[in-house]
């Protein structure tokens, strides 16, 4: 599903060049919940970027699906990003100015889900992670942080994506609801044999939950696996 | 300011339109009937009509009826500033100073006019003279047949076959005419060799109206008859006269142009400044939208989406203020503008220029400026296209980087 290969990442700052990724290479099977875990700093969401296709790499390749997203155009990419993956991020990144509803509706419509039935998906979605129908009416700024959480995860899910990329997504939350956030990720993985990559820095958490693969990363290097 | 400037552009096109091809000749010096100067030969305008651009030359010739040579009576009533005016009239009284006592039972005299054409007559107030009753004579005849003004006709109880007394000789009245105002209804016209016979001024004329070819003929051929008639003639066009009177119109039609130009600029820039502002704030959103999949033509949509949406409202309410401000506007430009022609035109009657200035002068105060659907197009149009440059370029701009660097630099 998954093939990450040679990956190197380098950021000019001044007259050196900062290396955030260096020789990454790893693959991840169809179905799997994988966990890359590493100090802040360590190159775990650059890397992450690079499989949703929100940057490009120096150097090397990720393929998904068989397809190398470093050789897809920018409208490719954004159909990409779109249909084959779903984001979950730390800060959620809902759109402030529109419903729970509105939010997940969005990504549908960018999917070019049929007008008629984003309503009906985006009600469906949001009840699955436990959204009530009068929450789901409400906009971001009147919702929990576990409860923006599970809209983000409605909104990841929108499109029937092969592939899910969390970026931290409980560091914002409480240990109690971040197990369950994991929880939930953790059974569509099983239920919708989709393809989950969760980047923390939180063993604890990403060890408790049976993951199937942990990736290490230090210092922009897999140390680990 | 689009309304301010098309009322004064409507009213400019209004005034030019109006302008005639024509030249108007004069004895130097002469102002209407307060006299000056030396008439003019009907020789010396024949050597105008051989001259370039040169259409047609009617000629005329202006007397008064005195009152032991007419049965005529006046139909204008002096009142008192005409009682005041004849009682100054600058003629010394046997004791050779000026007369202080105003005449009583003045009465003015009767304007008698010979032409040479009866196609354009004009009234002495600029207004066409229209026939309302018989028919015109045939001017190059000499006959003792007189067209009537209407109140002169009604005062005397005279109609088309009647006869009256001018110039001691019976004069057959052939047509009434009516030319829209009192004094102009208070004359008589003749033929020219008529009048010059009856009256003794054989082969004088006191005008003379030259047609040429084209309007933009007009000054040179104004040029070219000064240069024959030399300093014995004013030769005046109403395209030199309309001028005058245009030109602060046309400065008013500047001031509303540039005013008009500076506020669209600064409305561009203003949105542009907005919307640069608005999409670098916004530049986490665009990340995310593109996380899930926006693509750049969807992000720049909405952007100038929410532009011309807001530019719209903006329209909705710029309209109202416009059509309660335009008018106002407009009179204050006309009024500030408006002293620099307001000693033109205020002359005596008598002549056709002064005539035609004081109506023009009179046009000045009667523009006003509405707002039509052309104007509102106009003006939605240059709103929709001032947003959608804002807001396309910024949004362009943002939408190319990538949304990684947007949202690791938030």
């Amino acid at each position: 599903m998954l093939k990450v290969k040679n990956l190197f990442k380098e950021f000019p700052s001044g007259e050196i060049k900062v290396k955030a990724v260096q020789d990454i290479n790893f693959e991840v099977p169809e179905g799997a919940f994988a966990s890359i875990i590493g100090k802040s700093g360590s190159g775990k969401s650059t890397l992450l970027s690079f499989l949703g296709a929100l940057d490009q790499p120096t150097s090397g390749t990720v393929e998904v699906d068989g397809q190398d997203i470093g050789k897809m155009s920018e409208r490719v990419k954004a159909c990409y990003r779109s249909r084959k993956i779903g984001f979950i991020f730390q800060s959620y990144n809902l759109i402030p100015n529109l419903s729970a509803r509105e939010n997940v509706m969005l990504a549908l419509e960018f999917g070019r889900w049929p007008k008629a039935k984003r309503f009906e998906r985006a009600e469906r979605l949001l009840n699955a992670v436990g959204i009530t129908a009068d929450k789901q009416l409400r906009r971001p700024t009147r919702l929990s942080g576990g409860e923006q959480q599970r809209v983000a995860i409605a909104r990841a899910l929108a499109n029937e994506p092969k592939l899910i990329l969390a970026d931290e997504p409980t560091g914002n939350l409480d240990s109690q609801t971040g197990k369950m956030i994991f929880v939930l990720l953790h059974n569509l993985a099983r239920t919708e044999k989709t393809t989950i990559v969760v980047v923390t820095h939180d063993l604890s958490i990403a060890g408790n939950t049976n993951t199937d693969m942990i990736f290490h990363l230090k210092d922009g290097k897999m140390i680990k696996s | 300011m689009l309304a301010a400037r098309t009322a004064v552009q409507e009213k400019i096109a209004s005034v030019k339109s109006s302008i005639g091809n024509t030249i108007t000749i004069s004895p130097a010096g002469m102002r209407g009937f307060e006299g000056g100067g030396e008439p003019l030969t009907s020789s010396q305008i024949d050597s105008v009509r051989s001259l370039p651009h040169v259409v047609s030359v009617s000629e005329t010739l202006t007397d008064r009826l005195g009152t032991s040579s007419t049965n005529l009576a006046t139909a204008v009533d002096a009142g008192s500033l005409g009682e005041r005016f004849a009682g100054r009239s600058g003629i010394p009284d046997s004791a050779g100073s000026a007369p202080s006592r105003t005449p009583r039972n003045f009465t003015p005299p009767i304007t008698s006019l010979g032409s040479s054409d009866l196609t354009n007559l004009q009234s002495f107030g600029g207004g066409e003279i229209s026939i309302i009753g018989g028919g015109k004579f045939d001017p190059a005849v000499d006959a003792e047949v007189a067209l009537l003004g209407k109140d002169l006709a009604e005062k005397n109880s005279l109609s088309v076959g009647s006869t009256f007394q001018a110039y001691d000789t019976a004069i057959q009245v052939e047509g009434i005419f009516d030319a829209g105002n009192s004094f102009s209804n208070n004359m008589i016209i003749l033929p020219l060799r008529t009048i010059q016979r009856l009256s003794g001024q054989v082969g004088n004329i006191t005008s003379a109206i030259v047609q040429v070819d084209d309007i933009d003929n007009a000054k040179a051929t104004v040029s070219s008859i000064q240069e024959k008639l030399g300093a014995a003639a004013d030769v005046v066009s109403q395209q030199d006269t309309s001028g005058q009177a245009l030109s602060p119109l046309e400065s008013i039609k500047n001031i509303s142009t540039f005013s008009l130009l500076g506020a669209l600029i600064a409305g561009a820039v203003v949105i542009l400044l907005t919307m640069l502002m608005i999409v670098r704030e916004r530049r986490r959103e665009i990340g995310v939208l593109k996380a899930i999949g926006a693509t750049d033509f969807v992000v720049i949509t909405q952007f100038v989406a929410e532009s011309i949406t807001l530019t719209i409202i903006s329209a909705a309410v710029g309209t109202v203020v416009g059509l309660l401000a335009s008018s106002p506007i407009t009179r204050m430009l006309v009024e500030n503008s408006n002293s620099s022609i307001q000693t033109v035109g205020r002359g005596m009657p008598g002549g056709r220029m002064m005539g035609f200035i004081g109506e023009s002068n009179t046009n000045w105060r009667n523009i006003q400026a509405s707002v039509g659907w052309e104007i509102l197009l106009y003006g939605l149009v240059a709103a929709i296209v001032i947003a959608f440059i804002g807001s396309v370029v910024p949004a362009w701009m943002v939408s190319r980087v990538r949304p990684a660097e947007v949202m690791r630099s938030e």
